[in-house]
């Protein structure tokens, strides 16, 4: 292991490895941003990681009323999949189910793009006829009647075929109350970031998984080389006195804002310093075959 | 470059059709050429140069200054740049339209922004009959952009409308929004009588209650429309500060048609 350190926190030289996928943002807005933020955690609850969820979502940030399209609170939404046809399945899914049926909720495009996602444009049809279309200011609106008034959608949402899945930050420290702080610390300076979520549970993964496993049609199984109650058995990562490991997984609009996420969350973690309890930054990859885009750690916080 | 100007000499003795007065038409024309262009209506030739006293390079900016009532057809099949007439505009003010953007400091006559497609019309002062209503020769009103009338706006306005939005910032006439297809048309004081006649969809939003209501619109209640908030947010957007709220009373009509449009009374 290299010796890169920030305030006494290995930084390994490694490099997380990424994947390209489809994306697409949405505003979601309501009578409060209360509200607004139960529609959207409903929205993007289940959609931790592509592998089983369908989708990664995640809230990108809370909107204040004169960032949004009709001068209510609102939340900006960022879903992503691993190709179109399933997005659009996703979105019109998720935003049917979670956003159409949220009290005084509407929903609005959040990204221009070359290619467009149907939104309201299918989810009129919940309309039964007595659906309204709006052009105003040169954007398509559809007015749908429901049981407190009108859910108003726009007909079409941008998406973007250049996003990223997959950034990582693992982190290795002397007890899990310093790991789970440190990625607590790294989330909330990643939130802060522009175009990037962290899908899992409030942003951490705790059980990173490696690619194929001893038992036939299980696809993923646990990081064992991360596991510190294995240390004794497999090719372990760990040193002796790491206690817990925990991860941080970055899905982005752009490679950027991947690269930019990564850097925040790498300073959060380092912020408390080695004394702290947390040893190691490094992150995960396959080798470097199976994903196009690969983030070096010491090229990032370069 | 300074605008093309087109400073009207005298009152004409005949009404002119300035049809062919457009950026598309003129950008690649010489100024002697411009003013041999036939602008009269009658037997009696008459010539832009006749009429006019010509000034100015710039064709995608077009003047007009002093012109009145008989000065038919400004930007009329207007595609692109833009038109600002100083003084009064005669019927068919930017008539089918398609592009481009047409600003008339006096009023204009009948059929301003007649089956117009796209881009906007603002007329400071009022406008004739049949506003964004239906050209000759066509089946539609108007088919999108912007009419802004500041002043009154005659009978009939947006009549057939399909797409668009039209806003009347003084009183309309009777029949107001007639046989609308599709659209908005907002009126912001008085209307007079059978607004909304026949009207299938679209929406007719009134800032004043108007005084009398046709019996074939059924009554929803006051209620919330997310939709005027967003018709607030873009009016503010475009520079336009026009107090919407959110709440409305909501009749439903033309019942003796589809019935599916609307008539929003601000609340």
């Amino acid at each position: 292991m290299s010796e890169l350190k920030i305030k006494g926190v290995t930084i390994v030289e490694t490099f997380a490895e990424a994947f390209p996928m489809v994306g697409t943002r949405i505003i979601i807005t309501a009578p409060s941003l209360e509200w607004a933020l139960i529609s959207a955690r409903t929205m993007t609850g289940f959609a931790t990681s592509v592998i089983a969820c369908g989708a990664e979502a995640g809230i990108e940030r809370t909107l204040t009323p004169d960032e949004t399209p009709d001068g209510r609170p609102g939340v900006a939404v960022l879903l992503f999949t691993m190709d179109t046809e399933k997005l659009q399945r996703q979105l019109r899914n998720r935003v049917g189910q979670c956003v159409l049926t949220s009290p005084g909720s509407a929903c609005f495009a959040g990204l221009e793009g070359e290619k467009k996602l149907k939104l309201g444009a299918s989810l009129r049809f919940f309309g039964d006829g007595w659906q309204m279309s709006k052009l105003i200011g040169g954007r398509r609106y559809w007015r749908i009647p429901v049981m407190d008034g009108e859910f108003v959608c726009e007909a079409t949402t941008g998406l973007t075929k250049k996003a990223v899945g997959g950034g990582n930050l693992l982190v290795l420290g002397k007890s899990h109350a310093a790991v789970l702080a440190a990625c607590e610390r790294a989330v909330k300076a990643i939130s802060e970031v522009p175009g990037v979520i962290t899908p899992f549970p409030g942003g951490i993964v705790r059980s990173g998984s490696k690619v194929g496993s001893k038992y036939k049609g299980q696809i993923a199984s646990t990081n064992d080389a991360y596991c510190p109650t294995l240390k004794a058995a497999v090719n372990t990562e760990l040193p002796l006195d790491v206690e817990a490991v925990l991860e941080i997984v970055i899905d982005g609009l752009t490679k950027e804002s991947i690269a930019q996420a990564m850097r925040c969350g790498i300073h959060a973690i380092a912020e408390g310093g080695a004394t702290q309890g947390v040893t190691h930054i490094t992150a995960g990859n396959y080798g470097g075959n199976l994903g196009p885009h690969h983030f070096h750690l010491k090229e990032i916080i370069a | 470059m300074s605008a093309l100007v087109f400073e009207l000499k005298g009152k004409p003795d005949q009404r002119l059709d300035l049809s062919p007065l457009t950026p598309a038409r003129l950008k690649d024309l010489k100024p002697k050429d411009i003013e041999a262009l036939v602008v009269g209506t009658t037997r009696e030739k008459l010539t832009v140069g006749d009429a006019f006293k010509v000034k100015g390079k710039d064709a995608s900016a077009l003047r007009f200054v002093g012109t009145d009532g008989r000065c038919d057809k400004i930007g009329g099949g207007l595609t692109e740049g833009e038109i600002l007439v100083e003084g009064d505009a005669g019927a068919y003010l930017g008539a089918g339209m398609k592009g481009g953007k047409i600003e008339v400091t006096g009023s204009a006559g009948v059929l301003a922004g007649a089956s117009m497609l796209r881009g906007s019309i603002a007329i400071a002062g009022d406008a004739g009959e049949r506003a964004g209503g239906i050209l000759v020769g066509e089946t539609l009103g108007m088919k999108g952009g912007l009419l802004a009338i500041g002043g009154n706006a005659g009978a009939m306005v947006g009549e057939r409308m399909r797409r668009g939005l039209v806003i009347v910032g003084g009183d309309a006439g009777d029949y107001a929004g007639a046989r609308m297809i599709a659209g908005t048309i907002l009126f912001k004081r008085k209307v007079g009588s059978y607004a909304g006649y026949g009207l299938r969809r679209g929406s007719l939003i009134f800032i004043e209650e108007p005084k009398d209501l046709l019996p074939t619109f059924g009554d929803c209640g006051v209620l919330e429309f997310d939709y005027l908030r967003l018709l607030e947010c873009s009016f503010r957007e475009s520079g336009k500060a026009i107090k919407l709220g959110d709440r409305a009373r909501r009749l439903m009509g033309d019942m003796s048609v589809l019935g599916k449009g609307e008539m929003l009374i601000l609340a």
